[in-house]
C-alpha cells in the first residue's frame, strides 16, 4: 500500500540537473513543457517498465527500486516508478476483463502529483482503462498499416518477379529461333526462300512413308507446301534443323505474302509488342499476322 | 515404328468389375457438358438425355441386347454404335444383327461393313424404310454429336482396357471423323486431343521434339504465362515457398523434376540477387538438377547457355546439370550429386510419379532438403487411380477447364494463338497423361506420409503473391482457396493448380 507521493520538492529536486526536454541517453525521458515538468511515459518506456515488470515476476513481485535498478533508464526516479507501478497494478486489476490486456500504452501522460489521491484509485483506473482501449485502437491501426506496407512489399516483389521470367522467356526464345535458324539458308529474299521450300517438299515426299495421319490445325492461310511439310515432319522425317527452321517460321509467319525472311524474324520478335499482362491487349501481334491472308 | 508392348500389357486389368460399376460413371462426362463455358452453348436439348440413356443402357448391357430401342429418337448414333458391335464384345469384325429393331434399315448380308464409309443418307439405303431416315437426319442436324463424342471416346478407353484393340482403333477411327480438328467448345477440342492420345497409344508414334516444334512450344508459353496466371501461380508460389526455405544460405540447392523452359529459375535468382543486396552480402550461389526425359536435348541446352547468362548477369554463382529419368529410375538420388553445406530444395511434380512412381520419396530424408515443394498442375491426380477410363474422364474434365479459362482469357479476337497453347503445351501433357493412365501411379500422399514429409503452410507473403496475381489478371473467374496446408488456384471453383510445402 502507497502513501500518497507528495512532495513536489522531492520531485523537483531530481529534475534539476535536466534542462532540456531530453535527457542524454537511451532511452530518452520525456518530460512536458508544463512549469511543473512532469515525465510522459512513452510507448517505449512504457514498454521497458513492462518488461522490467515482468522479468521481476510480475507486478506484485516488483518494487520500485528493483524496476528502477533493471530498467536502467538515466533520470527515472523511485518517485516515477512508484507512481507507474500503482496505477499499473490498479490497470491489471480492472483490465482482467479485456480481451487483449495490452500493454503498450502508447502515450500515457501521467501527472506526478496525485492531487486527489482519495478520489479513487478507481478514476485512475478508468483513465488506464480508456487508456488501453485507445491504445488497443492505435495498435489495430498499426497491424492495418503494416499489412497494407506488407502488401505492397508483395506486389513489388512480385513485378519483379513477373519482369525477369519475362525477359528470361524472351531471350530464351531470341535464342532457340538464333540457334536454330542458323543451319538454314539465312536468305532474305523471299524467292530463295520458296526454292529451299520447294527442294524440301521434294525430299520431304520421297521420304515419306505414304499415308501419314493429319496432324495439322485448322490453318487456312498457309500455302500448300508448308503444310505438307508440317503434315509430314512430326512423324516420319528425322530431325534435320534445316527444314524445321524454314517451317517454323514460316507457320509463325503465317503466309508467305509476308516479306520477312528467316534472318529478320529474330528482329521482328524483338520489336513487336509484348503482350501485357493485365493490360487488356493480351492478344500477341504475331498471331494476327498469322491469321491475316 | 515403335510397337507399345509396354503399354498394352499395362491395359490389363479386368474389365469385368469396371463394367459393373461403369453405368455411374457417363453421368460425370456427360454432365460436362453442362459446365460453364464462356461461350454459350450451342444448345444442350433433350437429344443429350437420350444420348445418355443409350448410352447407359449400352452399358449396362453385358449381353448385347438393346431393350431401349423403342425409346430411341437418336438413330443414327444407335445404328453405327450398333454396327461397330458396341454391344457385344465379343464381335470383333462388326456384323449387323437384324433381330431386334424394325427402325433399322436392311442391309444385305454380304455387306462388308467399313465404318468409315458409313454415312447415314438415303441413296445409300435399298430399302426404303424412310422414316427411319428422315429422322435420322432431323436429328443429326440437332447437333447431338455436342456430346455423344465423350461417350465414345469413353468406349474407346474401355476397350484400351479391356485389351480390345481392334475395337479401340475402329471407334478412333470413326471418332477421327467427328473430331477432325482441334474446333469448337473447349470439351470438344480437349476430346480432340485425348483422341489423338489414344490413336497415338495404338500406333505408338512417338512424338520426338523438333527444333520448330520447340520454338513454337516456348512461344505458346510466353504467352500462356502473359495471358494466364496458371503459370506464374506455379512458378512463383514454388518460389516464395523456397526463398524462405533456403533464406541466408550461400549454397543452394535445388533438384528440379519439371524444369519446362526455366522461367522459374531466372525469376529465382533474380530474388536471390536483390536480397543479397539488399542485406549487402555476398550472392548466394545456385546449383539446378534438373530430371529430365530423354528426348529434352534441345530444350536442355537453351535452358542451359540462358540460365548461365542470366546468372551472369546477375553474378551469382551458377550451375546446372541434367540428369535423365531412366538414369534417376534406375539410381534414385544417387544419380544426383550433392554437396555438403548445401540447403537443398525439391520441386516436384506429378509426372514424375506417374512415371517412376514415388518409391524415390523414401530416399528424401537421407539429403534432408529444407523443403519440397509440390506444384500439381496436371489434374489433382491423387494417385492410385482405379481406371483407364476414370484417367481420361478425369483427364478430359481437367484440360477442358483449362481450355476454358484459357478461352476467358482471349479478347475475342485471334483465337489461334489460344490454339497454339492448346496445340503445343497441353498436348504433350494429355499424351503423357493417357500414356501414364494406363499404369496404377501410386497414392503419392500416402507416399509422402510414409516418407515421413509433413505439410507446411505457405506463407502470408504466398498468399498475398497469389491476391495480388489474380488483380492483375483481368480475367473474371480465378480465385485462390486455402486447403489446409495447399493452395489451389481455381477456375470457377474447379482445381487447377494446387501448391504444397512439405518438410522431412
Amino acid at each position: 500500500m502507497f502513501s500518497a507521493i507528495g512532495s513536489g520538492v522531492g520531485v523537483h529536486g531530481d529534475f534539476q540537473g535536466l534542462d532540456g526536454p531530453h535527457l542524454a541517453g537511451d532511452p530518452c525521458l520525456v518530460l512536458t513543457t508544463d512549469p511543473k515538468p512532469r515525465l510522459r511515459w512513452t510507448a517505449e518506456l512504457h514498454e521497458r517498465f513492462v518488461d522490467a515488470v515482468t522479468q521481476l515476476g510480475g507486478p506484485d513481485k516488483a518494487t520500485p527500486k528493483t524496476i528502477m535498478r533493471t530498467m536502467a533508464v538515466k533520470g527515472l526516479t523511485l518517485y516515477h516508478l512508484k507512481s507507474h507501478l500503482q496505477k499499473y497494478r490498479l490497470g491489471k486489476q480492472s483490465c482482467k476483463d479485456l480481451p487483449d490486456n495490452s500493454k503498450d500504452a502508447s502515450c500515457l501522460a501521467e501527472s506526478q502529483d496525485t492531487d486527489s489521491s482519495a478520489s479513487s484509485s478507481s478514476k485512475i483506473a478508468q483513465d488506464l482503462n480508456d487508456g488501453y482501449h485507445v491504445t488497443e485502437a492505435l495498435r489495430v491501426q498499426m497491424e492495418v498499416q503494416r499489412r497494407l506496407h506488407d502488401q505492397l512489399e508483395v506486389q513489388r516483389r512480385l513485378q519483379l518477379r513477373i519482369e525477369a521470367q519475362g525477359k528470361y522467356l524472351q531471350s530464351i526464345l531470341e535464342k532457340a529461333c538464333k540457334v536454330l535458324n542458323d543451319q538454314a539458308a539465312a536468305t532474305a529474299g523471299l524467292e530463295a526462300a520458296r526454292e529451299e521450300l520447294s527442294e524440301l517438299a521434294i525430299k520431304a515426299s520421297n521420304d515419306s512413308n505414304g499415308l501419314v495421319p493429319v496432324d495439322a490445325l485448322k490453318v487456312p492461310s498457309i500455302s500448300e507446301l508448308a503444310v505438307s511439310l508440317e503434315n509430314k515432319n512430326p512423324s516420319n522425317l528425322p530431325a534435320r534443323f534445316g527444314d524445321c527452321s524454314i517451317d517454323s517460321c514460316l507457320t509463325s509467319n503465317g503466309s508467305l505474302v509476308s516479306p520477312m525472311g528467316v534472318a529478320s524474324q529474330a528482329a521482328a520478335m524483338k520489336k513487336r509488342p509484348r503482350p501485357l499482362f493485365g493490360n487488356g491487349d493480351s492478344v500477341p501481334l504475331e498471331w494476327m499476322i498469322t491469321n491475316s491472308g | 515404328m515403335k510397337v507399345p508392348c509396354t503399354t498394352t500389357q499395362a491395359h490389363q486389368p479386368p474389365s469385368l468389375k469396371h463394367r459393373a460399376t461403369s453405368f455411374n460413371e457417363p453421368k460425370s462426362v456427360l454432365d460436362l457438358g453442362r459446365s460453364p463455358s464462356p461461350s454459350p452453348a450451342v444448345n444442350k436439348p433433350t437429344p443429350k438425355s437420350e444420348v445418355s440413356a443409350i448410352s447407359e443402357s449400352l452399358f449396362q448391357s453385358d449381353d448385347g441386347s438393346l431393350h431401349s430401342v423403342d425409346q430411341i429418337l437418336n438413330l443414327e448414333d444407335w445404328v453405327w454404335m450398333r454396327e461397330l458391335g458396341l454391344h457385344d464384345d465379343s464381335t470383333r469384325i462388326p456384323q449387323f444383327n437384324h433381330s431386334d429393331s424394325q427402325l433399322l434399315p436392311e442391309f444385305p448380308p454380304s455387306h462388308s461393313f467399313v465404318p468409315d464409309d458409313f454415312s447415314l443418307s438415303s441413296d445409300q439405303f435399298p430399302n426404303e424404310s424412310f422414316n427411319s431416315v428422315a429422322l435420322s437426319n432431323d436429328f443429326h442436324h440437332m447437333n447431338n454429336d455436342d456430346f455423344n463424342f465423350v461417350d465414345v471416346l469413353i468406349r474407346a478407353a474401355d476397350c484400351f482396357e479391356s485389351n480390345e484393340l481392334q475395337l479401340a482403333d475402329v471407334i478412333l477411327e470413326r471418332l477421327n471423323h467427328q473430331l477432325p480438328y482441334p474446333t469448337g467448345k473447349p470439351l470438344q477440342r480437349a476430346a480432340f486431343y485425348f483422341k489423338e492420345a489414344l490413336l497415338g497409344l495404338l500406333t505408338g508414334s512417338t512424338r520426338s521434339t523438333h527444333s520448330s516444334d520447340v520454338i513454337q512450344a516456348i512461344k505458346a508459353y510466353k504467352n500462356f504465362a502473359n495471358v494466364s496466371p496458371i503459370i506464374m501461380f506455379s512458378n512463383f508460389t514454388a518460389n516464395q515457398a523456397i526463398l524462405e526455405a533456403v533464406d541466408g544460405s550461400m549454397f543452394v540447392h535445388v533438384v528440379d523434376f519439371d524444369i519446362g523452359f526455366g522461367g522459374q529459375w531466372a525469376s529465382f535468382m533474380r530474388e536471390v540477387a536483390d536480397r543479397a543486396e539488399s542485406r549487402r552480402v555476398n550472392s548466394p550461389s545456385l546449383r539446378i538438377t534438373a530430371v529430365v526425359p530423354e528426348e529434352y536435348a534441345i530444350e536442355s541446352r537453351l535452358i542451359r547457355d540462358n540460365l548461365n547468362q542470366f546468372a551472369c548477369e546477375l553474378k551469382i554463382g551458377f550451375d546446372i546439370e541434367f540428369v535423365l529419368v531412366r538414369t534417376f529410375e534406375l539410381l534414385s538420388l544417387k544419380a544426383i550429386r550433392f554437396i555438403d553445406g548445401e540447403k537443398t530444395a525439391v520441386l516436384l511434380s506429378p509426372a514424375i510419379f506417374q512415371r517412376i512412381g514415388a518409391g524415390f520419396l523414401n530416399d528424401l530424408r537421407q539429403i534432408s532438403p529444407h523443403v519440397v515443394v509440390l506444384v500439381d498442375a496436371e489434374g489433382m491426380t491423387e494417385g492410385g487411380t482405379p481406371s483407364f477410363r476414370r484417367s481420361v474422364i478425369d483427364g478430359l474434365e481437367f484440360y477442358s477447364t483449362v481450355m476454358e479459362s484459357l478461352e476467358a482469357a482471349s479478347v475475342g479476337g485471334s483465337e489461334d494463338w489460344i490454339r497454339r497453347i492448346e496445340n503445343f503445351l497441353l498436348r504433350p501433357k494429355i499424351f503423357a497423361a493417357v500414356e501414364a493412365a494406363g499404369r496404377r501411379a501410386p497414392p503419392w500422399r500416402e507416399a509422402f506420409a510414409a516418407a515421413g514429409l509433413r505439410a507446411v503452410g505457405l506463407s502470408q507473403f504466398a498468399d498475398f503473391q497469389a491476391e495480388c496475381l489474380l488483380r492483375k489478371v483481368q480475367v473474371r473467374g480465378f480465385h485462390v482457396a486455402k486447403l489446409q496446408a495447399e493452395m489451389v488456384l481455381c477456375w470457377q471453383q474447379r482445381a487447377l493448380v494446387a501448391t504444397s510445402a512439405w518438410r522431412c
